[in-house]
C-alpha cells in the first residue's frame, strides 16, 4: 500500500497478523478507523486488544499485513501526533502525580514553561487528582494510577488517542466523567481508539469493532450491531453472541 | 530527504530531553532516600574498615584510587541496571519508546544522571581520605574527574546493557558475582596483577577495571597526567562506545518484547 493511497483514515490495517513465538495472537486482521470518532475495540480477556494496539502505536511489528497511521508508518517521526495509555498504569512510582505528568509534557516537547504548566494543571485536573498532585504515585490506590496514567496520555493533546483498557478500576461516576471527555476530544476533531472487555464502554464509542481471537468478527456503529441481530430488543451483549455464534456456523 | 529522520538516533547531538531524562533519574534518586543515604554513606564505612585495618597508611594510598574505580563500577552499573530494568518492568519504557525521544537521549540522559551522583561520591572519598585519613594524593581534581566520567560511561551503559538479561531485580542483584566480584579480584583493586598467574593476568587485560585501576593510581600515586595515562583512557572509551552500541541497540522500538 503506497503511501500516495492514503484514503484520509486515522487507522488502516490490512491483512495484519502476529505471532509470540508459536503463539498468533492477531490473524490475517483488517481495520479501518476513521477520524474524528471513538472506535471502541471490544472482546474478550486474549482476543489481542493489547497486541493491535501495540502493533499501531509501533511497539511491535506486524508479521504479515501494513498498517497505516494517518497515513504513515508508525515511526518516531510522527510520535508527538500520538498519545499512548498502556494497559498496565506505566508510571514513576516515586515521583509525585505532577512529576511524572511534567516528565511525559517534557518529553512531548512542550518546551514553553507556562504552557506546560497549564496543560500538565488541566490534565491533572480533569482526571480530578489536583489536590493529590503532590503525592508520591506509589501511595495511590489502583484506579487512581489508572487517572494519572491517562493524564500523561494526554497532556500533549494529540489528534490520535489510543487507550487499552482505560476504564479498568474506575468507579461509575469516574467513569461517565472520563467519557465525557472522550466525547469532547472527538468534537475537537481528535481520533480516539479505546479497547474494553466490557459492554458498559460500548454504548459510549461511535464504532465498535467486535475482536475475537485475533480477528475482527464484526464492524460498525452500536445501533448497527445491535440490528443485525434481527432483535429490537437486543443488547450489545447478545450482537457479539450474534457475530460469535454466526462466526461458527461460517466455519463450520 | 530532511535530517531530522533519524531513526537510528544513537548519533545525533543530545537534545533537551536527554536533560528531561537525567533531571527524572536524580529526581528519582533523592526521592529514593534510602538508596541516596547508601550511595553516600557506603564508601565512608569501606574507607573507614579499611583505614582501620591498616592504620600505617600505605595500603590505604594503595587502596584508595582503585576504590574510587570499583564504586563508580559498581554503583553506576547497579543502579542503572535496576533502573533501567524497572523502566521496563513497570511500563514507562513502554511510554518512551512510543514517545518522540530517541534512544541516544534515554542513554545519554541516564548517564548525565548518574554522573552527578558517581562524582560525588568520588568527591566524597577523596575528600574523606584526604582530610579524615590522613592520605595525601598528587593529581588534579579535574583530571580524576575526566577520567571517572569515562568509567562511569562505561558502568552505566554495561548496566543498561544488562538489565536486558534480567527479568527482575533479584536477578539483576545476581549480576554482581558474575560482572563485578571478578573484576575486583583480578583487576589489581587488592593485589598487583603481576602476582597472579598467567592466565588470570590476560584474563585481567581484557577487564575494564584494569585500566580504571592502572589508570586512577597512575594520577594519583604516580602524578601523572591524562596524556600520560592515554592508552587507559582509550580502552575505557572504546569500552565505552562498544558497550554503549550493544547497549542502544536493545533498545529498538518494535521489539519491546
Ligand atoms: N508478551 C507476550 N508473550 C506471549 N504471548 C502473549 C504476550 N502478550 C499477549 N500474548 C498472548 O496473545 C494473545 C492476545 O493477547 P492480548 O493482545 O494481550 O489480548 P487482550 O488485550 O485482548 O486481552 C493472548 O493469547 C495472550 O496470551
Ligand atoms: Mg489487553
Amino acid at each position: 500500500m503506497p503511501e500516495e493511497e492514503f484514503t484520509g483514515q486515522a487507522v488502516e490495517v490490512a491483512q495484519v497478523s502476529f505471532k509470540y513465538n508459536s503463539l498468533k495472537a492477531l490473524d490475517g486482521l483488517s481495520l479501518q478507523v476513521p477520524r474524528g470518532v471513538s472506535f471502541g475495540l471490544l472482546g474478550p480477556n486474549g482476543a489481542g486488544k493489547t497486541t493491535l494496539i501495540r502493533l499501531l502505536v509501533g511497539l511491535l511489528r506486524p508479521g504479515a499485513g501494513t498498517i497505516r497511521i494517518l497515513g504513515q508508518r508508525p515511526s518516531r517521526k510522527m510520535a508527538h501526533l500520538i498519545g499512548y495509555m498502556p494497559q498496565l498504569h506505566s508510571l514513576y512510582a516515586e515521583l509525585s502525580i505532577i512529576q511524572n505528568v511534567d516528565f511525559f509534557a517534557r518529553i512531548y516537547r512542550l518546551t514553553d514553561k507556562a504552557e506546560r504548566a497549564r496543560r500538565v494543571e488541566a490534565a491533572i485536573r480533569l482526571v480530578d487528582m489536583w489536590t493529590r498532585r503532590n503525592d508520591a504515585v506509589q501511595k495511590l490506590s489502583g484506579g487512581m494510577k489508572q487517572r494519572v496514567s491517562l493524564a500523561c496520555a494526554i497532556v500533549h493533546n494529540p489528534p490520535l488517542l489510543f487507550l487499552d483498557e482505560p476504564t479498568v478500576g474506575l468507579d461509575p461516576e469516574l467513569r461517565v466523567t472520563f467519557w465525557e471527555h472522550f466525547a469532547g476530544l472527538t468534537k475537537q476533531g481528535a481520533t480516539l481508539i479505546i479497547s474494553s472487555h466490557t459492554m458498559d464502554d460500548a454504548v459510549h464509542c461511535d464504532y465498535l469493532a467486535f475482536m475475537r481471537d485475533g480477528k475482527v468478527i464484526a464492524r460498525g456503529s452500536p445501533g448497527d450491531l445491535k440490528q443485525a441481530t434481527g432483535r429490537p430488543e437486543a443488547t450489545l451483549e447478545d450482537a457479539f453472541l450474534h457475530f460469535v455464534q454466526r462466526g461458527q456456523q461460517n466455519a463450520i | 530527504m530532511p535530517s531530522s529522520i533519524s531513526s537510528s538516533g544513537g548519533s545525533r547531538m543530545p537534545s533537551s530531553q536527554a536533560f528531561t531524562i537525567a533531571a527524572r533519574v536524580i529526581q528519582q534518586l533523592v526521592r529514593d532516600r534510602r538508596t541516596l543515604a547508601l550511595i553516600l554513606v557506603v564508601p565512608l564505612v569501606v574507607m573507614t574498615l579499611i583505614g582501620l585495618s591498616f592504620p600505617e597508611g600505605s595500603v590505604l594510598d594503595y587502596i584508595a584510587p582503585a576504590l574510587l574505580a570499583t564504586l563508580a563500577l559498581f554503583f553506576s552499573f547497579l543502579l542503572a541496571g535496576i533502573s533501567f530494568l524497572r523502566e521496563r518492568s513497570q511500563g514507562t519504557m513502554e511510554r518512551l519508546m512510543v514517545s518522540p525521544v530517541s534512544r541516544g537521549d534515554i542513554v545519554v540522559g541516564y548517564l548525565f544522571g548518574f554522573f552527578i551522583f558517581a562524582l560525588t561520591q568520588t568527591l566524597i572519598i577523596l575528600l574523606f581520605t584526604i582530610y579524615v585519613l590522613d592520605v595525601h594524593y598528587y593529581g588534579d581534581l579535574w583530571q580524576i574527574f575526566i577520567f571517572q566520567i569515562v568509567v562511569i560511561t562505561g558502568a552505566v551503559n554495561l548496566g543498561i546493557f544488562t538489565s536486558t538479561f534480567a527479568r527482575n531485580e533479584f536477578q539483576m542483584v545476581q549480576f554482581i558475582p558474575l560482572i563485578i566480584l571478578p573484576q575486583v579480584f583480578l583487576c589489581g583493586v587488592l593485589w598487583p596483577v603481576e602476582q597472579m598467574p598467567d592466565y588470570l593476568q590476560w584474563l585481567s587485560a581484557i577487564l575494564p577495571l584494569t585500566y580504571a585501576v592502572d589508570g586512577l593510581r597512575d594520577i594519583m600515586l604516580g602524578g601523572k597526567s591524562l596524556i600520560d595515562v592515554g592508552i587507559e583512557l582509550a580502552i575505557l572509551a572504546g569500552f565505552a562506545v562498544l558497550i554503549s552500541t550493544l547497549a542502544a541497540l536493545t533498545l529498538r522500538r518494535g521489539a519491546a518484547d
